[in-house]
């Protein structure tokens, strides 16, 4: 009874006349993506979404600044989900940035009323409708315009659990909000779709392009590399940066892994629930183990991020240290790699 | 992480009723997403975060009302802006922004000047030439 209400306050009627079920996501990204393909009838899931998309990833870019300091990022690079996963299941998809934001708003108006329900890069800054502690300038994130209402919109953003109104004024700033990554006005949809995707073919690309990503990038800074490399920073960086600069990386990286709508653990979670479904369709016991195993991986993610609170609530007054947490990130670092390979080596298997 | 180890920490002043999606296990072991009501960890990191920018906006605040900077200084932080994004925003070249935060060169800009911040920063030009008395409420 409780679930049927709940489905009345999330469904909404789209400019097509079809009914569109609001669901909540862990991510923005794979949230509005994975909605934008069930609109399009198929039947498809986040945790999916994310696998197949190739969203698994570690970055940690020490020459790049953020908000002065480093970025760490646990997911593949933004706006590149959608467009992997519509090419690996086969459908026809619409993307275009748009550099004049009149133009911009009118193409969005245009689509509306086309039938389509548009997916839209936004700054969530300018998002209103967030509490004053989720907004921060950062122009990643991922919404869906559903139709027009009186003075805006009417959205589904999926870390939501209910679809929002966001007002014109609102929308324009935050798709056409300048600085890193700018959205630019993108904005993307499903065109067609073709009938019972090839999900097996689309999981195995993006499982493989995953593992190349964690494992064979010649590049320092990227998969596993990247984990060792950025453990390695956090040991020394009390010495290096002093201590307050040194807390304040270190919780800039919990906050990539739990603050930023990852599922938890940094996506291994999600992660984790991808390489279940992915085991269910290929009948695979190894997949599953692999899933078990990206559990427990998180696991340890979720402790490294206690111990870090820790390190930099207790300003050293505790026992937990700088090297303990980064000597914790390096359990991961190992035990992805070994995961990784495994999964490299049983594709080869999978794919006969 | 499975059902009941996904954080249901009391955290309203943060969350403000919003639910973050978490995968965990069920008894099955099989993965769902499961509402969390907030982390302590999550809450504390962000605290960390958001009171950074509330110091800035603060000390801007000061620095304008003592004259040290101008009001543009304290829109700027409060926007979470950089001289670089602010620039970009308004169509003016960084180097002038950082000028401009300087009082005695922001009481001579053009209104066409004060406009184009007003509206980048989302704000009328009446707001632009002041700041508040007092400090912002979180």
């Amino acid at each position: 009874m409780k679930e049927a209400t709940a489905n009345k306050m999330n469904s909404e009627i789209t400019v097509s006349g079809r009914t569109f079920i609001h669901q909540h996501a862990a991510h923005c990204e794979s949230g509005v993506t994975a909605a934008l393909f069930r609109d399009k009838g198929v039947k498809i899931s986040e945790a999916m979404v994310f696998g197949v998309g190739s969203g698994m990833f570690f970055g940690h870019l020490p020459f790049i600044k953020w908000v002065g300091m480093p970025i760490t990022t646990f997911r593949s690079r933004p706006r590149t989900l959608f467009p992997k996963v519509a090419k690996r299941l086969g459908g026809k998809f619409f993307t275009k940035e748009y550099r004049n934001a009149q133009k911009g708003m009118a193409a969005l108006r245009n689509a509306l009323s086309d039938g389509h329900i548009v997916g839209l890069t936004t700054n969530i800054y300018w998002l209103s409708y967030f509490p004053n502690r989720f907004r921060f300038q950062f122009n990643g994130h991922n919404i869906i315009a559903l139709r027009e209402i009186e003075n805006g919109f009417r959205v589904s953003d999926p870390i939501l659990d209910h679809p929002v109104d966001c007002s014109t004024e609102d929308l324009e700033r935050a798709r056409f909000a300048r600085g890193p990554l700018e959205p630019k006005g993108f904005m993307y949809w499903v065109e067609t779709v073709v009938e019972n995707p090839d999900f097996r073919s689309a999981c195995l690309a993006g499982m493989k392009e995953s593992c190349y990503m964690m494992l064979k990038v010649p590049f320092p800074f990227i998969g596993i590399k990247g984990m060792r490399y950025l453990a390695k920073q956090i040991i020394k960086s009390p010495e290096k940066l002093g201590f307050p600069e040194a807390c304040r990386r270190l919780a800039n990286v919990v906050r990539m892994q739990e603050e930023v709508g990852t599922g938890g653990a940094g996506f291994r979670f999600m992660y984790a629930a991808f390489l279940q479904e992915a085991a269910e369709l290929f009948g695979s016991d190894e997949l599953a183990e692999l899933s078990q195993e990206m559990t427990a991986i998180g696991d340890i993610w979720r402790e490294f991020a206690v111990v870090s609170a820790r390190v930099v609530k207790q300003r050293g007054q505790s026992e937990e240290t700088f090297a303990k947490a980064g000597g914790l990130m390096l359990i991961p670092a190992g035990r992805e790699e070994q995961l990784f390979k495994e999964l490299y080596n049983l594709l080869r298997k999978l794919e006969k | 992480m499975k059902i009941n180890e996904v954080p249901q920490d009391d955290v309203p002043d943060y969350s403000e009723g919003i639910k973050k999606g978490n995968y965990a296990l069920d008894d099955k072991g099989k993965y769902v997403m499961v509402p969390s009501k907030g982390w302590v960890v999550d809450e504390m990191i962000n605290r960390m975060a958001y009171d950074e920018y509330k110091v800035k906006e603060e000390e801007a605040r000061k620095a304008v009302l003592a004259g040290q900077k101008s009001p543009l200084a304290y829109y700027m932080e409060l926007r979470q802006m950089t001289p670089e994004i602010l620039g970009k925003t308004a169509g003016i070249a960084a180097f002038r922004v950082k000028r401009h935060l300087r009082p005695e060169i922001f009481a001579r800009l053009k209104p066409s000047v004060l406009g184009a911040y007003a509206n980048a920063l989302a704000i009328t030009t009446e707001e632009l030439i002041t700041v508040p008395k007092n400090p912002r409420e979180r």
